[in-house]
């Protein structure tokens, strides 16, 4: 009898305390997503409304916007890899490696394609981004820590292999690394086959100044 | 007068007794230098002209701001941004800073409420807009406070799960969210240290920090400026002022930096 009694107690204390802090009242995922979405299409504004696009979450985009701690499933992780994979377009020269010089101005360049003041920063070609995250010749000062240092990354070889692979990397780095933090640079348009090839040269090329000692 | 001429001698001081070794050792150089940039902030030069401001009878009701209610009763400054945002009856919305001095500017002077938004983030190198002025006096009644945003309401709670939503949600061709920089320890984008949001002290470092003077523009922001221009650099639209998705962010992240002191004017590079 006494004990039936201290669980009643128990539940109706448990219930009071859980309404006070109103440990009921917040919203669940599925609202808050419902909430948050509508609240993206209408807190933005772009010169056209194609731009406005660019707001749009892919299914990729979707599984790897996880929340706090929420890590990803073998199944999650295996779906962005093979959407990454799928979504590699090779160069129409067949070469993964082009100009390392091209590839150099490409890579400390962090402009193109911005939207402020009503206006598209529209260049003939995006740049490269890479120096905002990755340290890149040897000795600067003025290096990023978000992405691996990639000095002497030429000390791997530049065998036709290697040169493939470092073309799938930089066009969509999600195929090795799903939902990792580098953008899917040619995947998502950002940088057109031929750009890319130049980076790869820069990486790859024994002569690129990236590469010397 | 903080002169662009001393303010390039401090930092020519730093390169000089900053160890010469490279990335590694950068970071305890910057923090030197950041915080003598502290110790003269022309940012305050923003609180007095705000306070002219504030106290100024404007608008087609020539009324001052003097009975605008931040949160703690018309009138009463002391403490109030270190409440925001928060859910207000009158509007029956959460407003963070700046939507709280456009809602006095409309209801207590009769400013129309569009061009108060078209006019509310300034030009750099100059005095800036009223609003940023104006947010710099009113916070500066928070200093040395502590961040207590709460969340009592059920719209201030709506906001705050969907600023935590919006913080991790990955868009664009940059594949950013804020998480992508403002998620890890440790990290900077070029020489410019990243605040790991999901830290509570790093948060708690940055959360009183606003309003502040942006030294590279020659201007004093608040933290709608902030992320609009965070969103700009992820190659998304624009970010509209006092937008949805600006108030349930600067919800969420002012909540996770409570506890955090109050100081403004705050200095960023």
């Amino acid at each position: 009898m006494k004990m039936k009694k201290t669980a009643i107690e128990w539940t109706i204390g448990a219930a009071a305390v859980l309404a006070a802090v109103g440990c009921a009242t917040f919203p669940d995922a599925q609202e808050t997503r419902g909430t948050a979405e509508s609240m993206v299409k209408a807190s933005f504004t772009a010169p056209t409304p194609n731009l406005l696009k660019r707001l749009d979450q892919d299914r990729a985009q979707q599984i790897c916007s996880k929340i706090g701690k929420a890590e990803l499933t073998p199944a999650e992780a295996a779906e962005v890899v093979k959407l990454s994979r799928a979504s590699i377009e090779y160069p129409k020269s067949g070469k993964f490696a082009g100009n390392w010089k091209a590839g150099a101005k490409l890579a400390y360049d962090g402009g193109g394609d911005r939207i402020q003041g009503g206006r598209l920063e529209k260049r003939a070609h995006n740049g490269g981004l890479c120096q905002n995250c990755h340290g890149l010749e040897a000795g600067e000062v003025n290096v990023g820590n978000v992405g691996p240092a990639l000095t002497g990354y030429g000390a791997r070889g530049n065998s036709e292999a290697i040169a493939k692979y470092t073309y799938e990397r930089i066009y969509n780095a999600w195929t090795y690394f799903p939902c990792s933090n580098m953008p899917r640079l040619g995947a998502t348009g950002h940088l057109t086959p031929e750009q890319i090839t130049h980076l790869v040269a820069y990486l790859i090329d024994p002569q690129s100044s990236l590469n010397r000692k | 007068m903080f002169t662009l001429r001393s303010r390039i001698a401090v930092l020519a001081l730093i390169c000089l007794f900053a160890p010469a070794a490279g990335a590694q050792n950068a970071g305890a150089g910057l923090e030197v230098g950041r915080k003598m940039l502290l110790e003269d902030n022309p940012g305050e030069l923003w609180i007095d002209r705000g306070k002219r401001i504030f106290h100024e009878k404007r608008g087609p009701k020539k009324a001052s701001l003097e009975q605008c209610d931040f949160g703690m009763g018309p009138g009463n400054l002391k403490g109030a941004t270190a409440r925001l945002p928060r859910y207000f009856a009158d509007t029956d919305k959460v407003e963070d800073l700046d939507s709280r001095i456009v809602t006095c500017m409309v209801t207590l002077q009769g400013s129309d409420r569009e061009q108060v938004k078209k006019s509310a983030i300034g030009r750099p190198l100059t005095d800036g807009s009223d609003i940023e002025a104006i947010a710099m006096y009113v916070a500066s009644h928070s200093n040395g406070m502590k961040m207590d945003v709460r969340l009592d309401h059920p719209k201030e709670r709506e906001m705050y799960k969907a600023g935590e939503y919006l913080f991790f949600r990955r868009s664009g061709q940059t594949d950013f969210g804020c998480v992508t920089c403002h998620g890890q320890p440790d990290k900077r984008i070029r020489l410019q240290d990243l605040v790991n949001m999901l830290d509570k002290k790093q948060i708690q470092a940055v959360a009183g920090s606003w309003p502040a003077y942006r030294g590279a523009h020659g201007i004093s922001r608040t933290m709608q400026w902030r992320l609009y221009d965070c969103f700009w650099q992820m190659r998304l639209p624009e970010l509209a002022y006092l937008s949805d998705v600006s108030i349930a962010l600067s919800t969420y992240l002012n909540y996770q930096g409570n506890g955090a002191v109050v100081k403004v004017p705050g200095f960023k590079r």
